[in-house]
């Protein structure tokens, strides 16, 4: 096949395997770059994903599957794009390819080299919730499931001591301490952008606690808490102390009025959290404290009825910005305005931040090697002159899924299918 | 003391477990090395509403002590309804077992997700001692009673 | 071994998995057991043991293995078939031997790292390498057939979102039909002269389609005329027209799949009593207030004066209906907008419940157009008597007001004829009565008919960028599975109905959620189209009389795999 046929997908989470799987099903070969380690996104946070709270690795696990096996993806993880030149029908590309230092062929996934590491680390995948060692898989059940090495900490790589452990535990020669981080040169057709989101940083809004309080928790740190293959096992208890929360309040919009919009899937996954609260707390108390309610699909508020039926106060704020989380012996407190503009306050025991979605990181380094813009938030922007697409500034370069702006699955896997049918007409007749 | 004669009972268990949700439970539980009872085969099957009165029968006639069953939670089928069908066929088992005197405890239903292998490990293990304490299987591998 | 001469020879690799599976298993145990074991006295067997299977080394000695020993059928005792199934799949493909007389053991999830009992995770894998080896001969081969496809595509409604589907598909080897019931194409947005601000980069968009559309050779648009019939399945349906006017039959052509893009209609606000008014009255519905924009380039009242005082009712017939229609926030602030530029003496009063703007740019909108100075009133109740508008402010009490002028923001719901379609393709409708996808998620534009897609407002409640997204995805999807001149290959691990065991009760009909099975009235049997099957084995799993075979899952097969589980 031509190398202009080929299409490079950056960002594994959904829209980007979608968009890989279609491309690759339909005999296209596509190169899939993930940053990370493991394939699968943010969708794989979450134990369940709401509307109908569909077991998110039932759903995803045999996608990621797919990928790793299907002859026309080759999946490139560690890596990151680093600068594309050329026009639609003939990139060239240039990738940052991080050493992962375990084979990804050798490695069987058995895990024996991780205990004999001596090197124990916060986990960011799990949100700093558990630990993991220098050689490490995020969770369990992670595709590919082999692990990588992190070079800042593994000793021998820092050069901070001589170690040899994990090599020493690996009866199948995969783990390589000498391979080197690459620079990978590859020629494409087009370019499909799905690198997602990241998170509000709560610490920003001070008076929210976040940090401060160990009861306060981020709603990417409870999905981890809540996940059967999470730092708890999905056993809810309480940072620190061991005890499980009896009342629960649960805060949304938190960062919207910083960002200056609404991130149209916080409400939902609230709900979401009110409903795993009640059912595997029946006795605590769930409070959800908004100030809109964005329910974007037809089938939305049929979910929020179902919430509500469950019980647990649904609490309107007047006036959002002058919301205040206090600690006084143990125990949380959220001072509030309620609907008729008087003050109240709640005592709970765990705290909840619906955060906002935010633009990747890197979304800035990438659009300047993509040569494509973003908006004034941050996310990428499509054509200012159309109406609806998922075309951007530069002719065969795409932008797909929460890294065009927030959304949900749906909507993700939407553009990403959209992007396919344009990509799919580079490099190849198809019809047309 | 546990009631005598059945300490040393090694029951016959089978698994029926759907693919894409119980199955892969089940290897995320071998790959997290849980401890599971091994008197418990795993058949796998395609969706759990392939399991029929025959292969329910079959299963029993042929000297099984019990039968889990495992597929996806409810609103989670590959196939899009196929578990809200299990679930009523599932009531019918239930029936015939009575018919059989069977007792209905040796067949059991259960809801597993593939992010879930502490959960199935527990009710693998759980089923295991359940079906220890109710003993062999009346039937004894023949149909005929 | 010339007395064990059969037709079948077995071969059964183990793999040791490096020390996972040797340490805590004793392969050498099994190759030692398995051949003296009944079931394999007059067959040929061949255990043997490898390090690592699903290396390059691996999968190239298992190659040669089924090569040189002309195996019939093969057992792989090693991880889990979700890690490697396909691997082994890929080298029986390389061989004679058809993929689907190999069968995979998981004895490293499922035995060695579960049992720490070696002697007990010995016999537990003899037992799962016997249930396998026993069901492998009973398997069958399966052949996967190519079928030829008709790549075309009929797109039912020629609003936006039907005409961006016909745009994105159309090309030389493509062709599309276009079928609209109106006497026009363009949908709800040839009421429209102003869109969202995020939207105005490109005002005359329509106008600019529909011309596209018409000269455009591959698309065929047929208007005044609705779908009759379409049978089939992806690549191949068989479709028939009927003209609306005449009410005769229309054209009838193959395409090989459908886009179903029949839009809304607001919901009749006539039937809520909250809101009613006469014709006199000046109360409008949003739809009218964008004719009168179009027409007549600004809001007046009946008597062709400015309005003083405007009231907007957002959410109406919301709760009745059990959803948010999502677009009309957005379209109320666009008439408020409209309304300040007009003029800046009109007041505005907003009345609405929770603001809905789900966009990234919509929130920046709202606080534009309330900046400029509109009342928005959040309340928790309306109601309308004519202009007078009674309303409860959130947390205050009941007030009221007269206005010049009431805007309402009916709920959209699926344009009439939804249902009826529905049925004729026989695909479900969601609880909110628009189409369902076959995932809400992961396959949102394809309903559970393969090969049948719903975009736009007929998808649920959807602004003119999501609808075209969702024509451009559904256009996505097409071309990536129905590509000129290529074949496609079915699923063959499908279900078959035996005829003579059917006794038609249809049973199974009404379970498959795919719409694989038909009623043969002339045989009074059903039938599996194997083209659709996905083989789940529900059918199989229903059938009274034992009719239906779910292919690589039969009663044998599986009855097999339970003696030697539990013997
Ligand atoms: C007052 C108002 C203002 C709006 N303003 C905006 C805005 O500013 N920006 C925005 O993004 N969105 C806006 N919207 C939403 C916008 O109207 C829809 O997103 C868009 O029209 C959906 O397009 P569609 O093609 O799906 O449906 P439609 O426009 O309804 O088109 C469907 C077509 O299919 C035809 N049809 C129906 N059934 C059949 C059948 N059985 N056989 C053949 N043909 C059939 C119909 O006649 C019609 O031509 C507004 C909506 C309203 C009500
Ligand atoms: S070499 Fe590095 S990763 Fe390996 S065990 Fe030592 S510290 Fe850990
Ligand atoms: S690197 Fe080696 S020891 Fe570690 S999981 Fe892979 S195969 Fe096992
Ligand atoms: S979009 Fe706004 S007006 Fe329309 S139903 Fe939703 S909340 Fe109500
Ligand atoms: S359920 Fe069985 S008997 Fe009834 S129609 Fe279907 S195949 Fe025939
Ligand atoms: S196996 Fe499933 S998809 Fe196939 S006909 Fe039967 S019920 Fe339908």
């Amino acid at each position: 096949m031509n190398s202009k046929d080929k299409i490079l997908v950056i960002g594994a989470g959904i829209a980007g395997m979608e968009a890989s799987l279609l491309l690759a099903n339909a005999g296209r070969s596509v190169l899939l770059v993930e940053k990370l380690s493991l394939t699968g996104g943010n969708t794989i946070k979450n134990e369940d994903s709401f509307p109908n709270l569909e077991c998110s690795t039932c759903m995803i696990a045999p996608i990621q599957q797919d990928i790793l096996q299907n002859p026309n993806i080759e999946v490139m993880t560690l890596s990151t794009v680093k600068k594309v030149e050329g026009e639609a029908g003939n990139f060239n590309v240039t990738i940052d390819k991080k050493a992962r230092y375990v084979s990804l062929v050798d490695c069987i996934g058995c895990g024996m080299c991780y205990e004999p590491c001596p090197v124990t680390l916060k986990n960011e995948w799990e949100e700093n919730l558990s630990e993991k060692k220098a050689i490490y898989v995020p969770c369990e059940g992670s595709l590919p499931n082999v692990p990588a090495i992190d070079p800042e900490h593994c000793l021998q790589l820092n050069g901070k001591k001589s170690c040899n452990a994990c090599v020493e535990a690996c009866m199948f020669g995969a783990i390589d301490l000498s391979e080197k981080d690459e620079e990978v040169q590859v020629d494409v057709g087009a370019v499909i952008v799905a690198t997602g989101f990241d998170m509000f940083d709560a610490g920003k809004i001070s008076n929210l606690g976040y940090g401060k309080f160990p009861g306060v928790y981020t709603s990417m740190e409870f999905e981890r808490l809540f996940a059967s293959n999470g730092p708890t096992s999905g056993e809810l208890v309480l940072r620190g102390g061991g005890e499980s929360p009896r009342s629960i309040a649960i805060i949304h919009c938190v960062g919207r009025k910083e960002l200056g919009y609404c991130s149209g899937v916080c409400c939902m996954d609230s709900f979401k959290y009110s409903h795993f609260l009640k059912n595997k707390l029946p006795d605590a108390k769930v409070y959800n404290i908004y100030s809109d309610i964005c329910l974007p699909n037809k089938t939305y508020q049929i979910f929020y009825n179902k919430i509500k039926g469950e019980g647990g106060g649904f609490i309107f704020q007047s006036s959002p910005e002058d919301i205040e989380i206090k600690e006084s012996s143990g125990k949380l407190g959220v001072n509030l305005t309620d609907r008729n503009g008087a003050a109240e306050s709640l005592d709970v025991d765990m705290v909840i931040l619906a955060c906002a979605i935010v633009p990747g990181k890197e979304s800035e380094n990438l659009a300047e090697s993509l040569g494509i813009e973003l908006d004034g938030k941050g996310f990428f922007l499509t054509r200012k002159e159309d109406v609806g697409t998922v075309e951007t500034s530069k002719a065969g370069i795409f932008v797909v899924g929460c890294a065009e702006g927030p959304k949900d699955i749906q909507n993700s896997v939407i553009q990403a299918e959209a992007a396919v049918g344009k990509a799919i007409l580079i490099g190849e007749i198809n019809g047309k | 003391m546990k009631p005598e004669g059945k300490d040393n009972f090694t029951p016959k268990i089978v698994g029926y477990l759907c693919n894409w949700c119980t199955y892969a439970a089940a290897d995320m539980a071998g790959s997290s090395k849980l401890e599971i009872a091994p008197e418990l085969t795993v058949i796998k099957v395609m969706c759990s509403s392939r399991i029929d009165f025959n292969m329910v029968l079959t299963t029993f006639f042929n000297g099984a002590d019990g039968i889990l069953i495992g597929g996806c939670h409810p609103g989670d089928c590959h196939y899009d309804k196929g578990n809200y069908y299990t679930r009523r066929r599932f009531a019918l088992f239930k029936d015939i077992m009575k018919i059989l005197k069977l007792d209905p405890e040796r067949l059991q239903l259960s809801w597993i997700s593939a992010s879930e292998g502490n959960r199935y490990a527990e009710v693998v293990n759980s089923f295991t001692e359940k079906i220890k304490k109710l003993g062999p299987n009346p039937l004894n591998g023949n149909p005929y009673f | 071994m010339e007395s064990k001469k059969t037709s079948s020879k077995i071969g059964v690799y183990i793999c040791e998995c490096g020390p996972n599976i040797a340490d805590n298993i004793d392969i050498d145990t099994i190759i030692a057991r398995l051949p003296s074991l009944e079931e394999y006295q007059n067959k040929e067997l061949v255990v043997k043991r490898y390090k690592l299977l699903c290396s390059n080394e691996g999968k190239e000695f298992l190659e040669n293995e089924i090569r040189e020993n002309e195996f019939t059928h093969l057992v792989v005792a090693a991880c889990s078939p979700r890690d490697h199934d396909t691997t082994f799949i890929n080298v029986c493909k390389k061989t004679q031997l058809n993929p689907y007389l190999y069968k995979m053991v998981n004895i490293r999830e499922q035995c060695a790292w579960i049992i720490p009992d070696k002697e007990k995770a010995t016999e537990k894998a003899i037992r799962y390498i016997r249930a396998a080896t026993s069901r492998v001969l009973k398997q069958s081969e399966l052949i996967e057939k190519q079928l030829d496809i008709d790549p075309g595509v009929l797109v039912i409604g020629g609003g936006i979102s039907g005409i961006e589907t016909a745009l994105s598909l159309a090309g030389k080897e493509r062709k599309v039909y276009l079928v609209e019931k109106s006497s026009e194409l363009g949908g709800k947005m040839n009421m429209f002269k102003e869109l969202l601000p995020r939207q105005n980069g490109n005002r005359d968009i329509i106008e600019k389609k529909i011309e596209e559309v018409k000269k455009n050779e591959s698309i065929t648009i047929f208007l005044e005329t609705e779908l009759e019939s379409a049978v089939g399945f992806l690549g191949n349906f068989e479709i028939s027209l009927k003209n609306i006017k005449n009410n005769q039959p229309g054209a009838e052509f193959t395409v090989g799949a459908i886009v179903a893009a029949t839009g809304f209609r607001l919901t009749d606000t006539g039937k809520l009593a909250q809101y009613k008014y006469s014709k006199e009255s000046e109360v409008y519905t949003s739809l009218e207030i964008e004719n009168m924009i179009k027409r007549d380039g600004k809001i007046v009242l009946k008597s062709g004066k400015e309005p003083e005082s405007v009231g907007l009712i957002h959410c109406v017939g919301r709760e009745e209906k059990g959803y948010c229609s999502q677009i009309c926030c957005n379209y109320m602030l666009k008439f408020i907008s409209f309304l300040q530029q007009q003029s800046d003496s009109i007041k505005i009063k907003d009345f609405y419940r929770d603001m809905c703007l789900p966009h990234k740019e919509d929130q920046g909108f709202f606080e534009e157009v309330k900046n400029k100075g509109a009342d928005f009133i959040r309340i928790s109740d309306v109601k309308i008597k004519g202009t007078h508008v009674e309303y409860t402010p959130i947390g205050k009490d009941k007030k009221e007001v007269d206005v010049d002028m009431v805007i309402l923001a009916p709920a959209m719901e699926p344009e009439k004829g939804t249902e009826e379609l529905a049925e004729l393709f026989n695909v479900p409708l969601s609880e909110t009565n628009f189409f369902q996808e076959e995932h809400q998620q992961l396959n949102p534009v394809e309903t559970s008919i393969e090969g049948i897609f719903i975009v736009g407002a007929c998808h649920g409640p959807a602004g003119i960028s999501e609808s075209m997204l969702q024509a451009q995805a559904a256009s996505g999807k097409i071309s990536t599975r129905l590509i000129p001149g290529k074949k496609i290959v079915p699923e063959v691990k499908v279900s078959e109905i035996m005829e003579d065991f059917c006794m038609g009760c249809r049973t199974c009909m009404d379970i498959c959620s795919y719409g694989a099975i038909t009623f043969d009235g002339e045989l009074s049997v059903c039938v599996v189209n194997e083209a659709i099957c996905r083989g789940c084995g529900n059918c199989a799993g229903s059938c009274p009389s034992g009719a239906i075979r779910a292919k690589h899952f039969t009663s044998a097969q599986i009855y097999q795999e339970i003696i030697e589980a539990i013997r």
